[in-house]
């Protein structure tokens, strides 16, 4: 009873609480996954911000150049004027009409600087049409302007390229480390009093994969992935900013905290019901503790009142046989001395077999015995009561040979029947008994003409402490465990009580085992527990 | 030698700067081809009135990665604090200090609270890598903020390492170097210690037309730092383009030492400033064809534009050389012009230690001597000829460097002719 109670418990703590614990953790994953994403969007977002700063940088480059390259004359003299003073860009080209090159001029005639430059673009212009695209021709018409990227010197440079009124082209190299410092100098600084590491870093990312600036006191560590990347727009396609960001910051904080308040309220709740199983473990335990006293004390009680008894019935039945046959009077109430201590004696009885089939200590000892007899002798204890009532008593004898069987567990089981009998169905005027042994089984009927018991009580008659009528002014009394009693008893017998159908009152069949050998009984006993 | 100086525009200063336009020979051997060296100077003049100066914009942007932690950081923040202390109300001053990172420190600001710089210039301390591109990229924004047309714009550049963030090539920083040199910025750098690149640092103060300098510890910072402001404070001419038209028949062939530009018969030049006191050339070499005895040749007219930063004024100088060609070898020597022979042969060793430098990184050590060595006794003998100490004191180093390339710290030895190659290809004064 004890351990399963416990388990009981635990389930009824455990269950729930693991339950809640699983949703809460899934709850905070999920919480925590929708907070990432919108995190990232920020961060995206954040570096769009910059992405755009940079274009108009870009922008604002782009005009410049074509300023530039809105050149007073197409002389060299003015041309290399405008290289000498613009920071933005290296060098100035122009292509006539027909795309052949007229400036810089062909080696011998050239700078070492436009030497340089014709070098480095020597792929482009010994091209035919470097600078047509697909989408620019798509529509027919030749693109006025445009940039075009080519790979130099571990780095995307760019020119920049405008078509005049006359079909020439006139473009400008831009300047590579003029463009990343003004971009440098756009870009935000490190201020180290203002920037925190949890604020994350941002690095740009040229061609190469290289970072050629960042800011932000967050140091990445080696191979660390950026949690958002964002590519430029052209002519700077090719480059891209990256947020790096500490990745307790990004999912710590925020699961840390979640399972912090989940870890806390699961405490909680798991101490709550703890305190409650345990009130309910306590309460029950001494429940049963106290309900143990209770029967222990009745059962002590009852054996103390065994001895006086005894005493009172021995002293009784003395005084009768020394009394005069003439002295009725006396005489009769003799009979009721004996007759109420006899009712006494199997009421204690009654309560200490309880009591020892409470605490599973009741055992059978049958003995070879004859069964009529033993009725015989409860029948005649109860005749004086039940005449007194009216009651007429037949009894058919069935059982006369010698069988194991218990007589004082018998005797209690139909002193038990018979008692209902004198309590609750004198009114039927008639009481029946009759046994009947076949093969190792005496049956034993106890018929009367009483109220009867309803159908709907059924088998309640024979729990415990269960009275049809718990009245007291009905004017009879009772423990409420004869019945149960007397069942266990026939059970623990190799038989039963059962309750059989009557045309009119209680009709109760009692069905023990009664071997001839003297082994059975045992076998008996063992095989029918409780 | 006959000179001629036309003063176009701003007479009234017109003695501010001085030009001279000259020739190694002003006769020449006739009957053959033969080379000869233009020297075009501008010579800053001592300033009159001693109040009177061109108001700076300086960045002084400084290294703070790990390897500058300890007494030079200590040092630097000492010797960029005494630096300050030399400006007045009417100059700008940014502080912008880098590592991986670039953190501007004072942002573009007159210098009229110098506590408060101080102060944050303290705070100062060291760690991390060197992003050595974006701490220039940063400062010259700086500068830009409060740009003006007479005014000297510089970047003071402090660094003790390798560039290893962002771009990091020699060349790439010698390309910000020009972009920064068009719009009139100028950056100086000093290289502190033995871990930095002096080819980068030389390149990209070269490209600038600043200065550089070898810090070989940190107690040198605080006179580079004077020498530098020094510079900064006498500025008395900028943005100063030279146009060298030569003569006909008369083919330049290449200008030694500073960067230009040449076009055919015409040679282009820029300088960013011109300093009171000194003098900045051009050096070219030219071809001069054969000409007959007692004829007369223009070997180049030069025209010479720049704002004059006293008198907020564009000026414009022009001037030119001729030759004579005489038959008698006495007359040609006789007539040697002997500032423009110093020049030179300052500047034919200089490139003398510059290919014994590039002989000693291939490791051929031997030939590097050798090379030195050429250079070393050029300069000792003419020194004792022109009776030049400044011939002579280039010999004497030269000669003790022949050793050190063999046997001193080749690290230390290359910083100091990088620093003193630097130093003749611009004429730097210090």
């Amino acid at each position: 009873m004890k351990p399963r109670l416990i388990i009981i418990l635990l389930v009824i703590v455990i269950a729930p609480l693991g339950f809640l614990a699983w949703l809460g953790l899934r709850t905070a994953r999920n919480e925590q996954a929708v907070v990432q994403v919108r995190f990232r969007d920020l961060l995206q977002g954040k570096l769009g911000d910059l992405s755009r700063s940079i274009d108009r940088l870009m922008a604002s480059r782009e005009r410049e150049i074509e300023r530039i390259t809105r050149l007073s004359g197409l002389d060299p003299d003015t041309i290399r004027d405008t290289v000498k003073r613009e920071r933005l860009i290296r060098q100035i080209f122009v292509l006539d009409a027909r795309g052949s090159l007229i400036h810089p001029p062909p080696v011998g005639l050239a700078s070492r600087a436009e030497e340089e430059f014709l070098a480095r673009t020597r792929r482009i212009f010994g091209s035919k049409d470097p600078f047509a695209r697909p989408t620019d021709t798509a529509g027919g018409k030749e693109a006025e302007h445009g940039w075009y990227a080519w790979y130099w010197d571990e780095g995307v440079n760019l020119l920049y390229w405008r078509r005049d009124d006359e079909g020439r082209m006139v473009g400008a190299e831009l300047d590579r480390m003029a463009l990343l410092s003004d971009m440098v100098a756009e870009l935000p600084e490190t201020n180290p009093k203002t920037s925190r590491p949890e604020d994350g870093r941002i690095d740009l990312i040229d061609t190469n994969g290289k970072a050629v600036y960042g800011w932000g006191a967050y140091e990445p560590g080696k191979g660390e992935k950026p949690v958002a990347s964002i590519p430029l727009h052209e002519p700077l396609g090719a480059w891209r900013l990256e947020y790096f960001m500490p990745q307790e910051d990004m999912t710590g904080a925020f699961s840390k905290s979640a399972l912090f308040s989940l870890l806390l309220s699961l405490a909680a709740l798991a101490l709550v019901i703890a305190g409650l199983a345990f009130y309910l473990v306590r309460e029950g335990g001494r429940e049963i503790r106290e309900a143990r006293q209770r029967v222990t004390f009745v059962n002590q009680v009852s054996h103390e009142l065994k001895t006086p008894l005894t005493n009172i019935r021995m002293y009784a039945e003395l005084l009768e046989e020394n009394l005069d046959e003439a002295d009725g009077k006396n005489r009769g109430y003799l009979n009721v001395i004996v007759s109420e201590s006899q009712r006494l004696s199997r009421l204690i009885l009654n309560v200490l077999t309880f009591g020892r089939k409470e605490q599973s200590r009741l055992v059978l000892r049958p003995a070879p015995c004859v069964v009529d007899d033993i009725l015989l002798r409860i029948i005649d204890q109860f005749r004086p009561g039940l005449e007194a009532k009216g009651v007429d008593i037949v009894f058919n004898r069935g059982a006369s040979e010698r069988v194991m069987v218990d007589a004082d567990a018998l005797g209690q089981i139909l002193g038990n029947l018979l008692s209902n009998v004198e309590k609750y169905a004198a009114s039927g005027k008639l009481l029946n008994v009759s046994s009947r042994t076949q093969g190792d089984h005496t049956t034993i009927m106890v018929e009367d003409r009483g109220p009867g018991i309803p159908d709907a009580a059924g088998d309640k008659v024979f729990r415990p402490f269960v009275r049809l009528s718990n009245a007291i002014t009905e004017g009879a009394s009772g423990t409420g465990i004869g019945l149960a009693i007397a069942r266990d008893l026939a059970r623990l017998h190799g038989g039963d009580v059962t309750l059989e159908p009557a045309e009119k009152g209680a009709r109760f069949k009692v069905v023990l085992a009664t071997p001839k050998n003297q082994t059975a009984p045992g076998q008996a006993h063992g095989g029918s527990g409780t | 030698m006959l000179a001629a100086v036309f003063l176009i525009a701003g007479t009234a200063h017109a003695s501010d700067v001085k030009l001279n336009v000259s020739i190694s020979s002003p006769v020449l051997l006739s009957g053959v081809t033969q080379k000869a060296y233009l020297k075009v100077g501008l010579t800053g003049l001592p300033i009159q009135e001693r109040e009177r100066r061109t108001p700076v914009n300086v960045a002084i942007v400084l290294d703070r990665s790990g390897s500058m932690s300890g007494e030079k950081i200590w040092k630097a923040r000492e010797a960029a604090k005494m630096a300050i202390g030399r400006l007045g109300p009417e100059d700008i001053v940014s502080v912008v200090a880098y590592n991986h990172n670039v953190d501007v420190l004072v942002p573009a600001t007159r210098v009229s609270d110098r506590d408060e710089i101080y102060r944050t210039i303290d705070r100062l301390d060291a760690s991390g890598n060197t992003a050595l591109f974006a701490g220039v990229s940063k400062g010259s924004h700086e500068v830009r903020k409060f740009m003006e047309e007479n005014q000297v714009n510089r970047v003071i550049l402090l660094s003790d390492g390798l560039a290893n963030v962002g771009p990091s090539s020699t060349g790439e920083l010698s390309d910000l170097g020009i972009s920064l040199g068009k719009e009139g910025i100028s950056v100086t750098t000093i290289g502190l210690g033995t871990g930095y690149n002096e080819d980068l640092m030389a390149a990209l103060a070269a490209a600038s037309d600043g200065n550089h300098a070898f810090a070989e510890t940190a107690d040198d910072l605080a006179r580079i730092f004077t020498y530098e402001f020094g510079d900064l404070l006498s500025v008395i001419a900028r943005d100063i383009e030279i146009e060298i038209n030569c003569g006909p028949g008369i083919r330049p062939i290449r200008v030694l030492g500073r960067d230009a530009e040449v076009y055919g018969h015409k040679v282009v030049a820029r300088l960013n400033q011109v300093y009171a006191n000194q003098e900045k050339y051009l050096l070219i070499e030219v071809e001069v064809p054969a000409s007959d005895e007692g004829s007369q040749r223009q070997v180049a007219s030069v025209n010479v534009r720049y704002s004059n930063t006293l008198s907020r004024i564009r000026e414009v100088q022009t001037g030119q050389v001729e030759v004579s060609f005489s038959g008698s070898r006495e007359n040609v020597e006789k007539n040697v012009n002997r500032s423009v022979m110093i020049s030179t042969v300052d500047l034919e060793a200089n490139e003398s230690t510059k290919r014994a430098m590039r002989l000693r990184d291939e490791g051929r050590i031997p030939e590097a001597q050798k090379e030195l060595k050429a250079g070393a006794d050029k300069l000792n003998a003419y020194g004792r000829i022109y009776n030049e100490p400044k011939l002579k004191a280039r010999g004497a180093a030269a000669s003790k460097a022949v050793d050190d390339l063999s046997n001193g710290d080749w690290n230390v030895t290359r910083k100091k002719m990088r620093k003193q190659a630097h130093e003749v290809d611009q004429q730097q004064a210090w």
